[in-house]
């Protein structure tokens, strides 16, 4: 299928200055598990190749490492870019590297959610389970359904061991950090 | 058979995927596998879930792990969400005995303990490798000859096969074989590996659309009766994101019915469609059923 109009990922910015460049990025990322293949990276672009979200946008898995490589923190930390994937994970299969990119994109995330730039939509999905133990609350009208076709009561989710597990992991301080911002319940 | 069963926060509570679990639970019931719920199941903080932190989600998806090991039982899902996110607790936990020690902390706070015995599995695995194809098809009521399938593995039941271990995913055949063994035909067609979007619904919905309907025009150039699918986010883009996709790119010809994988089988094993839920689906299953009337032949036996 074609491409879309709109330019989805973010413009490129050249040439490259020293000052927006952090050389320890790299080091850092490949430092959190999972991240250990990035520096094996050998930027030959399979990752791309294969990347349903790549089919129709702009967005290309081989630019973001290639950002981090570079050291462009600020720039890839909050890019909309790495908020693209799908997590579909045909990149970490065929990357003859074993860079496991899709790893490295959920570092990245967890890294940019500490900044302050946490995708919305997970973030609601995220209090909606904090509140209701599941990212979908049960309903008198699913309940009624359910019974329609035999299928047992639903059980209460155990909300005093997922919020206990929750703060321990610390998610209440992440979740702080956008406290009082605008969502939508 | 016994075994723990996590349904995940989706199948139990959505209008469309109730009939996930009917058709899973009389499945099981019909080949003799006993299963026991997670109790108070929580949800098991997929990769979305990651995205925001990691740590939280392994924690989160050991805490039903630790329900199945103190039951003594392994744990099955009908859901791909919910396995990779149970597989990469047990492979965290043994490739990186620091996080082990962290998510074990965890636990103990919430007065929990995971030692990382149970084994996830996904129930197409589970019925291809533990029942077994002889075994379904002596089982089988009727035949379901004459019925175009096109089935949708989705990316988080194999990919990345290194963690999932069930089939390399670039060309897997399992799952097809069982199809195949209730008379269907589970048809090949170009772009049916391909991801469908499911995780960027709510945090890029533009972008999921985009993606799910290339998946949807190439299921429709394939001429299927039926997709089938086994994940639950898979189901929600291709049943429910049809008509999203339908309206907004202007697609007149778009009415593909979506089985739940399980419902193939307990169509085959006799069961009526109305029992397992076909009539609660978005995109109507009619032609489906209508097919199903006409052409399927009693007595089973391919
Ligand atoms: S991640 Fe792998 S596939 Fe992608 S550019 Fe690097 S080496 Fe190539
Ligand atoms: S995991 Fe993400 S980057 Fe990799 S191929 Fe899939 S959508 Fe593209």
């Amino acid at each position: 299928m074609g491409q879309t109009d709109e330019m989805r990922s973010q413009k490129d910015d050249v040439p490259i200055r020293d000052e927006d460049v952090d050389r320890e990025f790299k080091y850092e990322v490949a430092d959190h598990f999972g991240g250990e293949g990035l520096l094996r990276c050998l930027k030959c672009g399979a990752c791309s190749g294969g990347c349903p979200v790549a089919a129709v946008t702009d967005y290309r898995p081989r630019k973001v490492l290639g950002n981090v490589l570079l050291g462009l923190k600020d720039l890839v930390l909050s890019s909309d870019d790495i908020w693209m994937c799908a997590a579909c994970f045909t990149c970490e299969e065929r990357c003859v590297q074993e860079v496991n990119f899709t790893d490295v994109i959920t570092i990245l995330r967890n890294m940019a959610v500490r900044e302050g730039h946490a995708s919305k939509g997970y973030l609601d999905m995220a209090r909606t389970v904090l509140q209701h133990g599941r990212v979908v609350p049960m309903t008198h009208a699913v309940n009624r359904m359910r019974d329609k076709l035999g299928l047992p009561e639903l059980q209460e989710p155990d909300m005093e061991e997922l919020s206990q597990i929750m703060s321990s992991a610390g998610f209440d301080k992440i979740l702080s950090i956008y406290a009082g911002r605008d969502t939508t319940e | 058979m016994r075994m723990a069963i996590a349904w995940g926060c989706l199948v139990p509570s959505r209008r469309s995927l109730i009939g996930y679990e009917a058709a899973t639970r009389k499945v099981l019931e019909h080949l003799g596998v006993e299963i026991v719920d997670i109790p108070n199941e929580t949800c098991c903080a997929p990769f979305w879930m990651q995205s925001l932190d990691v740590t939280t989600s392994l924690a989160l998806a050991a805490r039903n792990l630790a329900k199945a090991e103190q039951m003594g039982l392994d744990l099955l899902t009908p859901c791909s969400g919910c396995f990779h996110s149970y597989k990469r607790v047990n492979h965290t936990m043994e490739k990186y005995p620091g996080m082990k020690q962290r998510i074990q902390e965890i636990l103990r706070s919430a007065r929990l303990r995971y030692e990382g015995t149970v084994d996830a599995r996904h129930l197409v695995d589970f019925l291809f490798t533990d029942i077994g194809m002889d075994e379904i098809k002596s089982k089988m009521v009727r035949d379901l000859e004459g019925i175009d399938l096109g089935l949708r593995y989705g990316c988080h039941m194999l990919k990345p096969h290194e963690l999932l271990n069930i089939e390399y995913s670039e060309r897997p055949i399992f799952a097809d074989q069982i199809l195949e063994t209730l008379g269907a035909t589970s048809k090949q067609y170009t772009g049916r590996h391909r991801c469908c979007g499911g995780l960027l619904r709510g945090t890029d919905d533009d972008l999921a659309d985009e993606v799910l309907r290339d998946r949807l025009l190439d299921a429709n150039a394939a001429g299927v009766d039926s997709l089938v699918t086994v994940c639950s986010l898979c189901h929600i883009q291709h049943d429910m994101g049809q008509r999203i996709i339908k309206n907004k790119f202007d697609i007149e010809d778009l009415a593909i019915p979506v089985l739940h994988y399980p419902q193939v089988l307990a169509l085959a094993f006799g069961f009526s469609p109305k029992e397992i839920g076909l009539q609660q689906h978005t995109a109507s299953t009619s032609t489906l059923v209508a097919k199903l009337r006409g052409e399927v032949k009693e007595g089973g036996g391919a």
